[in-house]
């Protein structure tokens, strides 16, 4: 990086503007600071933004809107970091459906912050434009062999619709496989792509982890349909993954 | 003390009971004094008219006795034979003399029917089967003596008399029964209607019908359960406001905390915010929990929950925790899984707080599925066992001693429970520690 990555901070609350511009500075940012829409866009006009960080809750046009907005702006590509007040899992799939590419319930520490926009960057920047979350060809439903895989609720879903869920590490681990399909990954880059978030979290080996995706996936060790042993080399996902219709889980109507 | 013991041992303690008791003790009471007087009257009645008429009947009976020859006497005597009485020729059987009063007015209605010209002597002789026999012995005016011998009047009662009077008895506790039913019912479903209102104010209204007064409690009852159940939702939309309000101070502090140079003051004063901000969440969480148990917002969709549970364990092993699974369920499941979830994290939360070791175990019950969460924390004394599942319960003992806590941990995972048609068993382990079963309706 030979030039600090642009920061727009969008944030009605002017001290936590002021906090925020003042760390991120502090750890080799360019910020600007915007109280909202209207400011934002008019700091998109005047230069390049790195990354958004975007209040959810914010007076007049919210988080949600202007996530949308930018989306179908010629700033589409520009990463959103979405700043949510509430940690529930449906604000989550919200945001995220409305194309941020990540987010951070508030109150948080600066120094996670300033992890996740690393990690946001990091991400953006190393993914093939048609796999990046927010821009058009987004896929929110992928499929592979029998299974199709939400990667907006984070779940897997089987032939017959029902839902299967995955653990934090299993998925991120599930992910990184079917955004890098055919390829042979070792053991370290499979660590080091799924840390993207609670990296201290992460200790456990990958191959517990592979065991624990196929037995997820019905898949047999001796013959995996899905995630092969390269052996001395790592694992390489092998089915092909396609973007799916974005058919959801089986909903069954009101109380059942 | 004696009459209070008494009347506590024959008192009963319904009030179904108790007006059953005044009602037929009263009606009884009352129903037996007028039979009483009835009777009574009656006796007075016929005893007036037999004397009367034995007046009447002695006078013509003596007439006929002087104007008959004395040979024809003897053959007159059969004719003048009534039920009551009889006449003999002749002294007569002697009793002893009686001054009884009934005696005194038999002997003054004769005496007065035939003329002083006869003198009346009355004797009394106790017969054991009869009863007593009156006799009374005069002369006719040739000097021959004549005997009436009268015997008491029968005042039996006809047989269907008592059947009658238990039937009439039958009838009024019959009828006592109903009116005390019909009383006391209302009252009975107002008490059960009260006993429904916890946990979630969900209660249907009581039916504003029937008797006035019973129309009107049911009307007031069900006003009163409609203000109860704004004051909660007026609690909750506070603690969730406030709460929500407290957030951005609170991330304020936590990034000026974060600028602090003094690590012990800003560790301190970190651990403070965070205490903080998860009472906050807890009061968003509750708030949003009865939301989703007044009106789900998750759909429902089939499961594998087997899964479900494997990646809630695993996220927890992840984190370094000792959380183990147990059994399975071996089926899809349909329910709401992010509800579900929220359910089982807070309740392996809490398992957390309280004993180092969780165990989940999952077992198919008939149309339902068991999940316990259990530890081997200190549990719960018996019996707050209900009482942890109110809002801002906390239970008094070392289970809160280090974490404080808002008190409405378990009350939000009984919220989400109601909200999944399910139902929260709490229970204490034996050799200690609390087990939380959710059950939740199992078709798949």
């Amino acid at each position: 990086m030979d030039q600090a990555d642009h920061i727009l901070i969008v944030d009605d609350d002017r001290d936590i503007r002021e906090l925020l511009t003042a760390y991120l500075q502090k750890n080799g940012f360019k910020v600007t600071a915007a109280a909202n829409g209207r400011q934002m866009r008019a700091a998109l006009e005047v230069g390049p933004i790195d990354l958004i960080v975007l209040d959810l809750m914010l007076p007049g046009e919210d988080g949600l809107v202007l996530c949308r907005d930018l989306r179908a702006s010629d700033n589409r590509a520009v990463p959103i970091l979405m700043l949510t007040a509430r940690s529930e899992e449906t604000d989550r799939i919200v945001g995220l459906e409305m194309g941020a590419d990540d987010y951070l319930s508030k109150p948080f520490a600066s120094r996670e912050l300033v992890a996740r926009i690393r990690a946001v960057l990091r991400r953006t920047r190393m993914l093939p434009p048609n796999m990046r979350v927010g821009s058009d060809e987004a896929a929110p439903m992928l499929a592979f062999g029998d299974w199709r895989l939400d990667t907006v609720a984070r779940h897997l879903l089987d032939a017959s619709g029902t839902m299967v869920m995955l653990s934090g590490a299993e998925y991120r681990l599930l992910q990184v496989f079917v955004e890098h399909p055919q390829r042979v990954l070792s053991r370290d880059q499979l660590l080091n792509l799924t840390q993207g978030r609670d990296a201290e979290l992460f200790d456990r080996s990958i191959d517990l982890l592979v065991s624990r995706l196929r037995q997820h996936l019905l898949d047999d060790a001796r013959e995996p349909r899905y995630i092969k042993t390269v052996r001395n080399e790592g694992y390489v996902f092998s089915a092909a993954v396609t973007p799916a219709v974005s058919a959801p889980a089986v909903v069954t109507g009101g109380m059942a | 003390m004696k009459l209070a013991a008494i009347r506590s041992h024959w008192w009963p303690y319904s009030l179904f009971g108790r007006l059953t008791l005044i009602l037929c003790v009263g009606l009884v009471a009352a129903h037996t004094l007028s039979f009483g007087l009835i009777l009574y009257e009656k006796a007075q009645s016929s005893k007036a008219m037999m004397i009367y008429y034995l007046g009447k009947d002695v006078a013509s009976s003596i007439a006929i006795l002087e104007r008959v020859p004395p040979a024809e006497r003897a053959s007159w005597l059969g004719k003048l034979e009534r039920g009551r009485y009889y006449y003999v020729l002749g002294a007569g059987p002697q009793g002893r003399p009686s001054q009884s009063p009934l005696c005194k007015e038999i002997a003054a209605v004769v005496s007065a029917a035939i003329g002083p010209q006869y003198a009346i002597k009355t004797t009394v002789m106790d017969h054991a089967l009869r009863g007593p026999q009156l006799n009374l012995h005069l002369a006719l005016v040739d000097g021959t003596p004549v005997t009436v011998v009268v015997s008491p009047p029968d005042m039996a009662i006809s047989p269907w008399v008592p059947v009658i009077l238990t039937l009439q008895l039958a009838i009024l506790a019959l009828f006592t029964w109903l009116a005390v039913r019909v009383a006391a019912r209302p009252l009975a479903q107002l008490a059960h209607a009260a006993d429904m209102l916890a946990p979630d104010m969900q209660t249907a209204p009581l039916p504003e019908d029937g008797p006035l007064e019973v129309a009107r409690a049911a009307a007031a009852f069900n006003a009163m359960q409609r203000r109860i159940s704004a004051y909660l939702a007026e609690r909750v939309q506070i603690l969730a406001a406030v709460s929500h309000d407290l957030q951005t101070p609170i991330t304020r502090m936590r990034l000026r905390a974060d600028m602090l140079d003094d690590g012990m003051q800003r560790d301190k004063m970190l651990a403070d915010l965070a205490a903080m901000q998860a009472l906050v969440e807890q009061g968003i969480a509750y708030a949003r929990s009865q939301n989703q148990a007044q009106t789900p917002d998750e759909a429902s969709c089939r499961i594998d929950l087997d899964a479900l549970l494997r990646s809630l364990v695993y996220d927890y092993q992840d984190a370094g925790q000792t959380v183990a699974l147990h059994g399975q369920f071996g089926q899809p499941l349909i329910s709401r899984p992010q509800t579900l979830r929220r359910i089982l994290s807070n309740l392996v939360d809490n398992a957390l707080k309280f004993g180092r070791e969780v165990e989940v175990h999952v077992q198919p019950a008939a149309n339902q599925v068991a999940i316990s969460v259990m530890d081997r924390g200190p549990g719960i004394p018996q019996e707050q066992l209900s009482a942890v599942l109110q809002p801002f319960y906390r239970v008094e003992n070392s289970r809160n001693r280090e974490t404080g806590g808002s008190g409405l941990g378990l009350a939000i995972v009984q919220q989400l429970t109601i909200a999944l048609g399910g139902t929260l068993v709490l229970s204490n382990r034996e050799g200690g520690g609390l087990m939380v079963s959710l059950l939740i309706p199992a078709k798949s």
